[in-house]
């Protein structure tokens, strides 16, 4: 009953200041925008290469339609092909000229001889040639697109045999692996850089500037439970909390796509719906905790300014750990154990797709864990006359 | 025969001061006595007043009483609740009103006389009549609806003194009751008190004003650097002059030196 007014009074608090309300949603839209642009910015330096013709000589049903599927993607011309050289030579005096963009020759029976390919044969492998001119830009751009392409085919190339691939499987989930593993590196800090600083933004402003004008005192004197007290913060701080890294979140999930240059339906295809509600789950868990740790710093603290001086060395740790997790591969089941280093290693997993669920609700429980103690610590420092009326 | 609501038994209270705070204090001791072994009794219906300068452990010894601070030695008995081993209990039975305690500005007075009365674990009906009763007796009733940060101080502290009371608690404990009020606000506060009195609820205030003490309370206990000088009934006190002619004998007397 108590608690339920305590809860209350700082939703009230809350949904009453559009001030408040602003703080926690603009992050989102904000990231939103300025990941927009900068994917716009980024890409559209690309898509200004203007593909001219591009000869081929000899035959590759495989490599062709990937390259011209890759020359559409980065230029943006839907109607843009492959044209089958006649003559060679004058293909190349047109590359030459700079009339035509490049020249690409296939061995006779290029991709059956690919297949059947050994190297112990001791035969000659089977060989692309590609003409080009690199001081113009367009083949030059050309070029390196090709090449990728074939360098992406010769790995395949190599895993056929081991994996009977077949080709559009393979392709998918190439395009997958590349997108997701870029993203498991960066998003987790991203990620908990943004819940830390919408955490921050109502946790100090409620808990320690509440201390701070005296209106925390006036509530001790009731007789409340010094622990319906500390809920009383938590639970209400940390559903608005949630909120703010939602906004983030979504921002972060709508804009990266277009930062990386891909759509946001192929980057929902990547993951499924359950990789979603993973992470949803393990973003949701790690509110409370942060909370949780921030109302304690700022029980502490006398003032905002105080606090706010405290919460810094504390996101310091809280970055450090979380950057750690994206960029060291980190094994063993006692990362799941320290907080914030198991939420991030979880949310990297989950991006990367190598997640169990098992390891999420363990990630889960252990922060619900860790929020309960600090709970259990707060009650006690708002029990204690040297914090909360020392001078 | 008197009913004894409240006795204080050897309150001791030490402050350890920091190197800043022995600066102000200009003192190179690190620890400062506040209230020391200080005993008194206060009765059912009566207004104690606890007369002192500043500095003599006027707050201190409220704090105490109200739970807020723990005494380092001794203990109160608050309607018969020991307010170190019962402090839960104690905080139901007093209201204290204070201006270190601070009231949300953000809220209207009606919302966080609701919101306290439910921190006390009160009805809501009995906190909707209590509340028409105090708004009204106050002339709050027309500042209900108007945040606390946009009220004059005056009616800030209406609001705060009707809040610390919301739960109609047995003991009224009041420090510095007229601190910062004109006299026409200062006198709604002192009649109230005096028709607390007349409730038969008990009253005990802190002050440093002679003529308050003299003008409302029962019985005076008069402290000096955290010691009880001296305690009684108003007249045993005054022992026919004024208060503040007894209060510099009494000072100088025990040793007290005059700047
Ligand atoms: N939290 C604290 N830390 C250190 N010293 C304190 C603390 N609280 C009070 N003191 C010291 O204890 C002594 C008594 O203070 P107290 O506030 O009780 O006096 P007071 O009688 O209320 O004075 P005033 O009339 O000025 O309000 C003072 O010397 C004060 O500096
Ligand atoms: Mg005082």
């Amino acid at each position: 009953m108590k608690l339920a007014a305590l809860i209350k009074k700082e939703f009230f608090r809350f949904f009453r200041d559009p001030k408040l309300i602003a703080t926690m949603i603009l992050p989102g839209i904000l990231i939103f925008f300025l990941y927009s642009l900068m994917g716009d910015l980024l890409w559209s330096e690309e898509q200004k290469y203007d593909f001219k013709t591009v000869y081929v000589g000899g035959e590759s049903a495989i490599i062709q339609p990937l390259l011209q599927q890759a020359a559409v993607q980065l230029t943006g011309q839907e109607d843009w092909t492959l044209t089958p050289a006649e003559d060679v030579e004058q293909a190349k005096e047109a590359v030459r000229e700079e009339k035509a963009t490049a020249l690409i020759l296939f061995d006779e029976n290029f991709d059956e001889r690919i297949l059947s390919y050994s190297p112990e044969s001791g035969e000659r492998a089977p060989q692309v040639r590609i003409y080009y001119c690199s001081a113009d830009e367009t083949s030059a751009a050309f070029y390196s697109l090709a090449i990728s392409v074939l360098d992406a085919y010769e790995s395949t190339v190599s895993n056929m045999f081991d994996v009977n691939l077949s080709d559009e499987v393979f392709d998918f989930s190439s395009e997958a692996d590349v997108l997701v593993s870029l993203l498991g590196g960066f998003l987790p800090f991203l990620i908990v850089a943004l819940i830390f600083s919408s955490c921050m933004s109502i946790t100090l402003e409620s808990v320690a500037g509440e201390k701070e004008r005296g209106t925390l005192a006036t509530v001790l004197v009731t007789s409340v439970r010094r622990s319906d007290i500390a809920l009383g913060k938590v639970i209400p701080l940390s559903c608005i909390s949630v909120i703010g890294a939602l906004s983030s979140f979504l921002g972060v999930i709508f804009s990266f796509p277009k930062l990386m240059g891909i759509s946001v339906s192929g980057m929902a295809g990547a993951f499924g719906i359950s990789s979603y509600l993973q992470l949803l789950l393990s973003v949701c868990s790690v509110v409370p905790f942060i909370v949780a740790l921030l109302t304690l710093v700022s029980a502490y603290s006398k003032s905002v300014k105080e606090a706010s001086a405290y919460s810094g060395v504390v996101m310091i740790f809280v970055m450090v750990l979380s950057l750690a997790a994206g960029i060291v591969d980190m094994n063993g089941l006692w990362v799941a154990f320290v907080p914030v280093l198991g939420t991030v290693s979880c949310i990297s997993r989950i991006m990367d797709l190598s997640v169990t669920l098992g390891m999420t609700l363990l990630t889960v429980g252990v922060n619900l864990v860790y929020t309960v103690v600090l709970i259990f610590l707060i009650a006690k420092m708002l029990s204690s006359e040297r914090i909360m009326f020392g001078k | 025969m008197k009913e004894e609501i409240v006795r204080a038994e050897g309150l001791r209270k030490t402050f350890s001061l920091s190197k800043k705070q022995q600066k102000i204090e200009k003192t190179h001791q690190a620890m400062k006595v506040a209230v020391d072994g200080l005993s008194f009794s206060a009765y059912r219906g009566e207004i104690y007043g606890l007369l002192g300068p500043n500095g003599a452990g006027k707050t201190t010894t409220l704090r105490m009483l109200s739970t807020l601070i723990r005494p380092d030695e001794g203990d109160a008995f608050l309607c018969g609740k020991s307010i170190v081993k019962e402090a839960q209990a104690v905080r139901d039975c007093i209201g204290f009103m204070t201006g270190e305690l601070k009231l949300e500005s953000f809220f209207t007075p009606d919302y966080l006389f609701d919101f306290f009365g439910m921190m006390h674990g009160m009805a809501k009906d009995a906190v909707a009549e209590r509340k028409r009763e105090l708004f009204h007796r106050f002339g709050i009733d027309r500042f209900a609806g108007v945040r606390v940060g946009d009220l004059s101080s005056g009616m800030k502290q209406k609001v705060s003194l009707v809040i610390s009371i919301v739960h109609d608690p047995e003991i009224v404990i009041f420090d510095e009751p007229t601190n910062g009020l004109d006299v026409l606000t200062a006198k709604v506060v002192t009649d109230f008190l005096a028709e607390l009195r007349g409730m038969g609820k008990s009253v005990i205030l802190s002050t440093h004003i002679f003529s308050l003490v003299e003008k409302l309370c029962d019985r005076v206990g008069v402290i000096v650097e955290g010691k009880m000088l001296r305690e009684g009934s108003l007249a045993e006190i005054m022992d026919g002059r004024s208060l503040e002619e007894r209060f510099f004998e009494l000072y100088l007397a025990t040793g007290g030196v005059l700047q």
